[in-house]
């Protein structure tokens, strides 16, 4: 023993050698999981983490001003000019606009930016196919005009105005074409080298990428968008919550992302450290599916099951703001978006409900990944329902598990995510209030939903032209599904970060690619 | 003519020698094959969907079918079980679906800082269990003694995440005796040149002593977070081993000669469990590398424990066959190695 002690004194003062070191001064360093990430190519990446590095790394035609999300605005393109058709945009380009090699920008880019999209046809591309194009025929609807101007056609029945949302998705990312093509292998149009490297005119170019260790950006002087004001950012791939938010309260990283309800109570009034719950579009609700069982297709049940979501006692107390009350499809913060709340908690309403439905002994499985919030709210939801009469057997499983099954129709009932793929109403229109009957899995796919009225509406939205109409298309549509859909939709999240107080011109917005690195000082 | 059988206390000839080392390396193919058809049902079993994994939610019919068909899961489960092992023979464990990578890649880049982790554990697990337990077996019932049963209750018990943020906690946050999460702090990561792939080793090689202390402020922590665990079985194990040994005649017989405690204990005892000794130390050691997942998650270390985790959390079935091929031989060759070991270091065994 009294040789023991002495040797672990020794390795204290080993240990003790540890000098707590701030982070670099020219660095931003950021602390996430990162294990989400598979590639840095904004043709195929449609994760978090890559999102979320798109818009400071690669520049779009248009962009949604960070201030004003809903507003679009110029950025490699100077300007725009619908055709006549209604089908067609022409965009006069940037002059002075230079990728991070030293390439100019060229119409050629632009054309093959959003060609190889579609033609590598990985996960994002629908976002593009949905104007008609396809690998066969997608060269013939771009094309370069002059050396300035470039001409975007569809053969879709949607507006310019929904063209243009869809142009400013990450993945209609603008790619150095000549940098893109020096590095392909058997003709994926660079996407092996760009899932660790870029080719854009962002704020900030990549230096290292290790897949699930570490992303290192290196500031693009030459951006159009203007030299950021750091010259790196660092995001660290730190998976569990508890250890970014220790990280932060030392310094060691200057943001600590994606933090649990636990962390931020840790942190809040802890000097050096400053809180955030940022308003994300990911709603959380429950689904029914209507053909497993005829209880479940029953719209007094929906209807019962809207007063036994205990709104504000999961928002407020279970996961003290990480979530606001939110009860329609279209997330707050979006266009058109009705932030009606008209149902509360009320388990007496509820019986009522059932008991002149003639519903009794009413009892249904909810599937939910077994990871929090999700298993925490089905939970709280267990004991919500069970005062209305309701019997709820929680089953949870791994998240991809439960995706196969659902997408299957293998669930009687289902609470999950939903965030938005792109920043315009239709990207959950589509979801909730689309099912083409073509196999296409949307939400109202996965609860066998046979809508076609709606399903009509979803497309007429996207073809109108004024803003104005379009907003009252998805209010009343958002209102229907409010009042009569196998959903029941009850939470809005909120990304909950730490900063650290020294930190300035850090912003982020509702969608998960509005994340702006180029501002920050500290 | 009858062989003749080996005379007592001599070795045996030289064909029975070769002939069991022959079954043993048959052993260790058989049971590798073994463990990769089992494997390989287990991950047509799951209930994840490894195309619509690939394809996305967005993806048509047509090209949910290609994405099917690329996968060779169209195919019976016998044929893509042979191509599986076909590839395998060539070296190719196939494409990670997760990074886009080929999976030997991976596993080459996370498996050394799980192997860094992992030997330096079992290090500190031996030299520390080792010592306890004798120091346990020396005085049975003593104050030492209790506490060894108790810090081996501890390893058992605790749950190592628990331990490690509790840990992270105290050293890190509190203390200051240890660095955050991560193998080396931020300001190394420019200047890190991989030579080996350990960090330690290749912080050492950089010349730079402030970045090799470094890499031992981020280390020590989970070294000895995961190394109680391996610590706490051989402890026990050791301690019951010992004392077992010390009711024996032998041991009686050196007392009555007047041994002291401590040379009966070392010279007379210790020899005769160091073939249990080495097994506890093999098994401890492939748990380890296996076993490192949760320390890996908690202290952000990016070893194949995580990695095998992704895997298994998005079904990409390659990186899980790959992963789960390369723990296994460990298990295998670990155990060969501690078998051999304990053939040299015990002549009953022989």
């Amino acid at each position: 023993m009294k040789k023991i002690i002495p040797s672990l004194l020794a390795l204290s003062m080993v240990a003790a050698f540890t000098t707590q070191a701030a982070t670099p001064k020219d660095t931003l360093v950021i602390a996430q999981s990162t294990d989400d990430a598979d590639s840095f190519d904004p043709a195929k990446g449609f994760e978090l983490t890559t999102v979320q590095a798109f818009t400071n790394l690669y520049q779009r035609l248009v962009q949604s001003n960070p201030q004003n999300p809903t507003e679009l605005q110029p950025t490699l393109a100077t300007s725009w000019q619908p055709g006549s058709d209604n089908r067609s945009l022409t965009f006069e380009l940037r002059k002075d606009a230079k990728f991070s090699s030293g390439n100019p920008l060229r119409p050629e880019d632009v054309i093959f930016s959003l060609g190889r999209v579609v033609k590598l046809n990985l996960d994002p591309s629908f976002i593009l196919t949905q104007l008609g194009w396809n690998k066969d025929n997608v060269d013939s609807f771009l094309t370069k005009v002059d050396d300035n101007h470039v001409k975007i056609s569809w053969s879709a029945n949607v507006s310019p105005a929904y063209v243009l949302s869809l142009l400013s998705a990450p993945v209609s990312s603008i790619v150095d074409e000549k940098t893109a093509l020096a590095h392909e292998k058997n003709g994926d149009f660079g996407n092996g080298w760009l899932a660790t490297n870029s080719a854009g005119s962002g704020p900030y170019q990549i230096r290292k990428v290790v897949l699930h260790e570490v992303v290192l950006l290196t500031a693009n002087p030459t951006s159009p968008a203007g030299a950021p004001k750091l010259k790196n950012i660092l995001i660290k791939n730190v998976p569990e919550p508890a250890a970014r938010r220790l990280l932060l309260e030392q310094g060691d990283v200057d943001i600590a992302r994606n933090l649990g309800a636990d962390q931020i109570a840790a942190l809040k009034g802890k000097a050096g450290v400053k809180t955030e719950a940022i308003p994300m579009a990911s709603l959380y609700y429950i689904q029914f599916n209507v053909g497993s069982d005829p209880v479940l297709k029953n719209p007094a049940l929906w209807e019962a099951a809207r007063y036994l979501f205990d709104y504000k006692g999961i928002a407020n107390d279970l996961l003290k703001g990480q979530f606001e009350v939110h009860q329609t499809f279209l997330p707050k913060g979006f266009l058109g978006a009705l932030n009606d709340t008209p149902y509360s908690y009320d388990p007496e309403k509820a019986k009522a409900i059932l008991k002149k439905a003639g519903l009794t002994n009413v009892s249904f499985t909810l599937s939910t990944s077994n990871q929090p919030p999700y298993l925490d709210i089905a939970q709280a939801l267990q004991g919500s329902f069970a005062k209305g009469g309701v019997k709820v057997e929680v089953q949870p499983g791994l998240s991809s598990e439960v995706s196969t099954k659902v997408k299957a129709h293998q669930y009687q009932a289902t609470l999950n995510a939903w965030g938005a793929d792109y920043f315009d109403p239709n990207t959950n229109a589509a979801s909730f209030a689309y099912n083409p009957e073509d196999g296409s899995k949307t939400i109202a796919y996965r609860s066998d939903w046979h809508i076609p009225e709606l399903s009509k509406q979803t497309l007429a939205a996207t073809a109108e032209s004024d803003n104005n109409k379009r907003v009252e298309l998805y209010q009343a549509m958002q209102r229907e599904v409010l009042k009569n859909s196998p959903y029941v939709i009850g939470l809005q999240a909120r990304n909950l970060i730490a900063l650290r107080d020294n930190l300035k011109g850090y912003v982020q917005g509702i969608n998960p690619d509005m994340v702006y690195y180029s501002q920050v000082t500290k | 003519m009858a062989a003749s059988a080996p005379q007592a206390g001599s070795a045996r000839p030289l064909w029975q020698r070769t002939s069991r080392l022959l079954t043993s390396l048959l052993s260790l193919l058989v049971t590798l094959i073994g463990l990769l058809a089992f494997t390989f049902m287990l991950s047509h079993l799951s209930p994840v969907d490894p195309v619509q994994q690939i394809a996305g939610d967005h993806a048509s019919e047509a090209t949910y079918a290609q994405v099917r068909h690329d996968l060779g899961l169209d195919q019976p489960v016998l044929v893509q079980f042979w191509r599986y092992i076909s590839h395998l023979a060539q070296g190719n464990l196939g494409l990670s679906h997760l990074t886009n990578q080929p999976v030997s890649a991976d596993l080459m880049r996370t498996f050394p800082a799980t192997i860094e982790l992992a030997t330096c554990s079992m290090i500190f697990a031996a030299v520390f269990g080792v010592a306890l337990a004798l120091l346990a077996a020396w005085k049975p019932g003593s104050i030492i003694d209790n506490v060894a049963r108790f810090i081996s209750l501890l390893g058992y018990s605790v749950p190592v995440f628990w331990l490690g943020l509790l840990g992270l906690l105290l050293f890190y946050a509190v203390l200051h005796w240890s660095a955050g999460p991560g193998q080396l702090d931020d300001i190394w990561i420019y200047t890190l040149e991989p030579k080996t792939g350990f960090v330690l080793i290749d912080s050492w090689l950089s010349g730079d002593p402030e970045m090799f202390r470094n890499a031992i402020a981020h280390i020590w922590l989970p070294v000895v977070i995961l190394g109680l665990l391996a610590m706490a079985g051989i402890t026990r194990l050791l301690r019951a081993a010992l004392l077992e040994e010390s009711s024996k005649e032998y041991v009686i017989l050196a007392r009555a000669k007047g041994a002291g405690r401590t040379r009966i204990l070392l010279r007379h005892i210790f020899p005769n469990v160091l073939g249990t000794l080495i097994t506890v130390i093999a098994l401890s050691y492939a748990t380890l590398l296996e076993g490192s997942v949760l320390t890996e998650t908690v202290f952000a270390w990016p070893g194949v424990g995580r990695y095998m985790t992704n895997a298994l959390f998005s079904a990409d079935v390659p990186a899980i066959l790959g992963a789960t091929l390369l723990i296994g031989s460990c298990f295998i060759l670990l155990n060969a190695v501690a078998d051999a070991l304990t053939w040299l270091t015990d002549p009953r065994t022989r």
